[in-house]
């Protein structure tokens, strides 16, 4: 009695060209970097250093931009002192969820892409305000510490001084982020951007709806100056 | 021509190992935190606590190894 074996052949993963995956990551944290050095020499009350990251996290996957978010922050705290390295962590955490609401099409509305920026500044500002709190007792030198000590002023505490100082910057952050990486999605080959489940726009309407999204992010930005300098 | 090609399972193998360089440079970094002005924390504490969240990340990372199916259909 011969009994037959049948193998189902073994299905690889769906497969990105290293050579595109070597290219990509370390132009995405030079560009993070690149972002957080001018923020930083600017004094902007933003961070801009999760463009790359939204780019890796949409095109390549959530992890791959994880990685980029982690290589960014490491690289910082060389260059710019220790205070960047506890921040990875937010820089992880952006990635993972722009990365997997890609991953599930939560993005390919105008509208839920709008909304998927909010929820990420939002996750972002939860890890960050404890970063803030218990290790640098509030402040870091950035340009938010003025607001959050107008909050604490108020006589607000020092978490939700934090946390409101932060939510501002960080909706205003990642609504910029997000509208200047899609920008970039959109200009890249289409064959590069396989992965990316993005709304759809044909023509003049390609580089409207980033500028209005950025619009969107200094619009809250001058919101934030104006009640800082109450 | 046989193209190299990598996918969602070395993406997450090298989110890993960015956490694990992260992990190696807490202890030094935890230390010159403390040391600058400002920040009243003890190295201890922001090492216990950076350590605890980059924790939750690698227990993220497994259970997404241990319940992600990396064989697409295509």
């Amino acid at each position: 009695m011969s009994t037959e074996v049948t193998t189902q052949p073994r299905k690889r993963s769906k497969g990105i060209p290293l050579s595109y995956v070597v290219a990509i990551i370390p132009v995405a944290a030079a560009l993070n970097i690149v972002g957080g050095y001018i923020n930083s020499v600017l004094k902007l009350p933003i961070f801009l250093d999760m463009i790359g990251t939204m780019v890796v996290a949409v095109i390549l996957g959530p992890w791959w931009g994880a990685l980029v978010g982690a290589i960014t922050n490491i690289v910082n705290s060389f260059i710019s002192g220790p205070i960047s390295l506890p921040f990875a962590v937010v820089n992880v955490v952006g990635a993972l969820v722009w990365g997997y609401a890609n991953k599930f099409g939560w993005m390919k509305k105008n509208w839920s892409f709008f909304l998927i920026n909010v929820l990420v500044a939002f996750v972002c500002s939860i890890f960050a305000v404890p970063i803030y709190v218990f290790i640098f007792g509030g402040a870091t030198g950035h340009f938010s510490d003025v607001m959050t000590a107008a909050f604490l002023a108020m006589g607000q505490n020092l978490v939700v001084s934090v946390f409101s100082s932060n939510i501002l910057v960080s909706l205003a952050d990642k609504i910029i982020s997000g509208y200047v990486g899609l920008a970039i999605i959109e200009a890249l080959p289409e064959n590069l951007t396989t992965n990316a489940k993005l709304p759809k726009s044909e023509g003049l309407k390609k580089i409207i709806i980033p500028v209005v999204g950025i619009i969107i992010g200094v619009a809250i930005i001058l919101v934030f100056l104006a009640l800082s300098s109450k | 021509m046989d193209k190299k090609t990598v996918g969602s399972k070395e993406g997450l193998g090298l989110g890993i190992i960015g956490l694990g360089v992260m992990l190696i440079l807490m202890p030094s970094t935890a230390q010159k935190i403390a040391d600058l002005e400002f920040v009243q924390s003890e190295p201890f504490s922001i090492l216990l606590g950076a350590v605890y969240v980059i924790a939750l990340f690698v227990i993220l990372a497994g259970a997404i190894v241990t319940f992600t199916n990396f064989y697409d259909t295509d």
